[in-house]
């Protein structure tokens, strides 16, 4: 017997090293970096990478935070804007908590930063993360997405408003389903046209599928609309098999089928709902790298090779930087948190 | 009381389930589902209670391959046990010491205590199988390891 | 309609030296990934994403392929030879694979894993080039109430998955369902049993359940046995010989298995792993001496093989013909015909035949490559079991480690790893099954989320499970089979 207490109590302690394991190891991480970086300050010359720089994507490979994170990394090498090489990692967990954490435990840090989109806002203001986005060093923004309503093309609705119609009479008729979970992006992007339509946003039905299913329960029937980004839509539109109700940009995107797409404004609700995609930086980044970032982002974002880049991925320019971003960012989060507390989902309540 | 090996596990058993249901009752509610998130952890807790009950009072006795399988020598077990102690050592060494070192550690002290007393094609191997690896990883596929207190 | 043009096409795509060329590619690079202990078809095709940058579309993409399939293809060596399953589409493959290589027949049971392998990509590709446009509404036919029944009657063959005890089965497969429940709950965003860590909101990952409970535990066999050296002595090992019984015996389940593996495979989000499961416990049922399952029996490693290898062809009916990916893999799959500027679709194989069926073409080319290509590997790969015990023990940790350090970067999951490792060794010691908890772990958690998902659908009506036909049906075949052989038992026990 004396065997298997000796077991259970080493089980025991390495559940407590797990669970502590995680912040030593950063921490060794992060000492290194401080020293170096430490070392440079007060100099005179413009700051510039001593060491090759780290962008992480806290999510899987294939998302968009690690295809904007990879294409970016690789149109700064490739064309020559950034020297020193770019490794891009992916750092996946808590949609992103686990990669924001680990930003985080840099600080101070100038050669590592992230990818960052509306979840940044979301996830913490539903209680999921420790950081917020305050947290962070915002660089710069890059491209901006938009959501997109679809419905089955024999569905009974031709535009948002009809939709809209019924769910003000009895919004628990219709289902929406999205890939993100309640209280994240797909669902608030839904939440917030709804609630400028004055539909009782509290009472609408979401159903989440984080398998990718989502499309296929708008196809076979299960539910009603599906709510998305732009870029998933276009073939099944293409090839007649749903139809896009709305999207979220202020004006018609551009491009074949895209320009087809009605804006919310043009039906007389006036919202916008942007999937904005930028770059951040651990807390307490040196000024002079925010600033040096901040051309070298600038220079991306009008380059050629990025260009083509963004109209592979259907993406939009919005280019933001310094106190332009500060104020986009703390207006989407104030507005965001106000959507959540309507629902009932705000981490205060 | 706790005759069989069964009972003394049952009881373990009941334990998690009783911490489990526990954790579940304190779940949040959320007002947009049907089902709510602690219906099924609460139906798993008490089918878990239930079925170690069960498990408590059933007569089926271990058969005696079993029981051998349990037997095992006491200088094993110290064995597993300083193995398993050595990876923890070397998952809380992984990121300081870098992959490279750390592995060629382990491998060649984690070999040698098990009894693998050819040191050179110990050694040999514990330095080459993480540096090929390191290698490809970082150079062919991308995937960055720790690289610690090497400079490469 | 144009599509037998398309099928031309697409073969003269695929055999084109370019083509024959980029597809060897694939399937080597994909093979050798695979094989690497915790490294899977996701690793692989990120990897080689960057690599298409430029080239061809269709050429690209014929090598993306190849690299999934080979990946699939060479994952099963690390189940057979070290117990250390790399994609959950091989956990299956261990349960017999495992157990006959100890044996000392290491080189065979490679063998028929190879061959099953080719029989189920190969003719899971015919299905696919004379059924794929027909199979899109196949594909999107599994609604939420659907996929609740498939996954139910995959958990419902618990107990035919364990030796001895049903009721230790059942408390195995409770506790495994209960860690896939750790993490955000996807239909509420309320974090489960995460204690407040962000490394637990995201759930466990397979690989550190299959590594800790299989290659771990099985490592601590090995201590206790580490002083056994008859593997090294063992020139039989690397045989490839299989007797005509041998194949007659494989006959059945290969064929079988590569049907349903495929059908399995189409259906988005159940795939190869699901597939591997239920064609392994249907063999054993319909096997007239089902008590070799476990041990080392034939059937019981062809099946799951030629199953999860049809399912992975499958998998690209949603992926080509919808844009649907079904899985984390065709996920990343889809990123790399995104960066190459194909957008996969209904319209996909009118738009683009050559790349449609270039790849279904190609696919004939690349499991020829991959059985010529591993069977003459085979007896090199059984060697690796004769490395001195003391020496294979450190480097099978070594691979769960850095196969589990792949996925997140994250030695918190390292800690886990190490945890079930434990977990799995008391398992052990206690005579609990680690199947049916890996089994309920896969599936537990997309049973509840469909679950779920039908009840919000149906504002909590539960009529929509017995109202959509396919669940009722699936849903009645898993209560027979339950229910079955209990009646079979008893009957036995009154006589």
């Amino acid at each position: 017997m004396k065997k298997f207490l000796l077991l259970l109590s080493f089980s025991f302690v390495l559940i407590l090293a797990a669970c502590g394991g995680d912040n030593g190891g950063d921490g060794g991480d992060e000492g290194g970096d401080d020293g170096e970086a430490a070392g440079e300050d007060g100099e005179e010359t413009a700051w510039e990478p001593e060491q090759s720089i780290e962008f992480v994507a806290p999510a899987g490979a294939g998302g968009g935070w690690d295809t904007t994170a990879r294409m970016t990394a690789q149109v700064f090498n490739e064309e020559g804007i950034i020297e020193e090489d770019i490794g891009v990692i992916n750092r996946e967990g808590g949609g992103g908590a686990v990669g924001w954490s680990y930003i985080a435990g840099q600080d101070g840090s100038n050669h590592h930063m992230f990818v960052g989109s509306p979840p940044l806002l979301l996830v913490p203001l539903n209680g999921q993360a420790e950081q917020t986005y305050e947290d962070f060093t915002p660089i710069a923004n890059l491209i901006a997405d938009y959501a997109a309503f679809a419905v089955r093309a024999d569905a009974e609705w031709d535009t948002m408003d009809e939709l809209f119609e019924d769910m003000r009479e009895d919004p628990s008729s219709v289902t929406v389903v999205g890939t993100s979970s309640p209280g994240s992006m797909d669902h608030i992007q839904f939440v917030q046209i709804a609630d400028a339509a004055d539909v009782d946003i509290t009472e609408i039905r979401y159903v989440s599928d984080q398998e990718g299913g989502a499309l296929t329960q708008l196809l076979n029937g299960s539910v009603d609309v599906f709510s998305t980004g732009v870029a998933e839509t276009i073939e099944q539109v293409r090839a007649g098999e749903i139809k896009v109700l709305g999207v979220t940009s202020e004006e018609r995107l551009e491009g074949e089928v895209l320009e087809d797409f009605p804006t919310m404004i043009e039906q007389g609700i006036d919202s916008t709902f942007i999937n904005w995609r930028g770059f951040f930086g651990p807390p307490n980044m040196d000024e002079e790298a925010v600033t040096y970032y901040q051309e070298k982002f600038r220079e991306l974002s009008d380059s050629e090779a990025f260009g083509e880049i963004r109209d592979q991925y259907g993406w939009n320019e919005m280019y933001m930087e310094g106190e332009e971003y500060q104020n986009f960012l703390e207006e989407q989060n104030s507005e965001m948190e106000a959507l959540l507390n309507e629902l009932g989902l705000g981490e205060g309540e | 009381m706790l005759k069989t090996i069964n009972q003394r596990v049952s009881i373990i058993l009941l334990l998690l389930a009783i911490g489990y249901l526990y954790l579940s009752y304190q779940l949040p509610s959320f007002a947009y589902t049907n089902v709510d998130a602690d219906v099924l952890p609460k139906a798993l807790g008490w089918l878990l209670a239930v079925l170690s009950i069960a498990l408590f009072f059933s007569k089926d006795s271990e058969t005696e391959e079993q029981k051998a399988r349990r037997d095992i020598p006491r200088k094993d077990l110290g064995m597993i046990a300083i193995v398993f102690l050595l990876i923890l050592g070397y998952i809380f060494l992984f990121e300081f010491l870098g992959f490279i070192l750390v592995t060629l550690l382990f491998i060649f002290f984690s070999s040698l205590i098990l009894g693998y007393k050819n040191y050179i094609t110990n050694g040999i191997v514990s330095v080459l199988f993480p540096v090929i690896l390191y290698f490809a990883f970082t150079e062919f596929l991308q995937i960055n390891l720790p690289q610690g207190i090497l400079p490469f | 309609m144009g599509s037998i043009e398309g099928i031309i096409t697409g073969f003269q795509t695929a055999f084109s030296l370019q083509g024959i060329l980029f597809v060897s590619i694939g399937v080597l690079v994909g093979t050798i990934i695979g094989m690497l202990p915790g490294l899977g078809p996701i690793t692989a095709i990120a990897v080689m994403i960057p690599v298409t940058f430029g080239m061809d579309p269709s050429s690209a993409l014929i090598m993306m392929a190849g690299v999934y399939y080979g990946a699939v293809f060479g994952g099963s060596t690390s189940s057979i030879l070290l117990n250390a399953p790399g994609i959950s589409g091989t956990v299956a493959t261990a349960f017999d694979g495992y157990p006959m290589a100890q044996r000392g027949e290491a080189g065979k049971a490679l063998a028929i894993a190879a061959i099953a392998s080719f029989v189920g990509g190969t003719v899971s590709v015919f299905l696919l080039m004379a059924l794929a446009p027909a199979l899109s509404s196949v594909a999107v036919s599994f609604g939420p109430p659907a996929y609740f029944a498939l996954m139910f009657m995959g958990l419902t063959a618990i107990s035919s998955l364990s030796e001895g005890s049903t009721l230790k089965a059942l408390i195995s497969a409770v506790v495994g369902f209960m860690v896939a429940t750790i993490g955000i709950d996807g239909q509420s965003g309320t974090p489960r049993f995460t204690f407040g860590n962000s490394n637990l909101m995201e759930g466990l990952d397979f690989l550190v359940i299959a590594l800790g409970l299989f290659a771990l535990a099985e490592v601590t066999t090995l201590i206790i046995n580490r002083k056994d050296s008859s593997m090294s002595k063992n020139k039989e090992l690397g045989s490839l010989r299989l007797s005509k019984n041998d194949l007659n015996e494989m006959k059945g389940p290969v064929t079988r298995q590569s049907f349903l593996g495929f059908i399995i495979g189409v259906l988005p989000g159940a795939g190869a792993t699901i597939a591997s499961f239920i064609s392994y416990i249907m063999e054993k049922r319909l096997a007239k001496n089902p008590e070799e399952f476990g041990k080392g029996s034939i059937k019981g490693l062809a099946a799951p093989e030629s199953s999860n290898n049809a399912a992975t062809s499958g998998a690209f009916v949603p992926l080509l013909s919808l844009g649907i990916p079904g899985s984390g893999t065709t996920a990343v799959m889809l990123g790399a015909f995104l960066v190459l500027g194909i957008q996969p679709g209904p319209l996909l194989m009118t738009d683009r035949p050559e790349i449609f069926w270039g790849i279904i073409a190609s696919m004939y080319i690349g499991n020829i490559f991959l059985l010529i290509l591993n069977l003459p590997l085979i007896p090199y790969f059984a060697k690796i079991l004769q490395i001195p015990r003391p020496l294979l023990i450190s480097l099978v940790i070594m691979f769960s480690m850095i196969g589990v350090y792949s996925i997140s970067f994250n030695t918190f999951d390292l800690y886990m790893l190490l945890l079930f490792g434990v977990v799995g060794f008391l398992m052990r010691l206690f005579a609990f099954p680690a199947p049916p908890f890996i089994l309920a772990f896969i599936l537990g958690g997309m049973m509840e989320q469909s679950f779920r998902q039908s009840l919000t659908i149906s504002n909590g009506d539960l009529m929509i499970f017995i109202n959509d036909p396919i669940a009722l049906s699936l849903i009645i075949v898993a209560l027979l089979t339950f229910v079955f052989p209990i009646i079979k038992q008893i009957r036995a026990k009154k006589r």
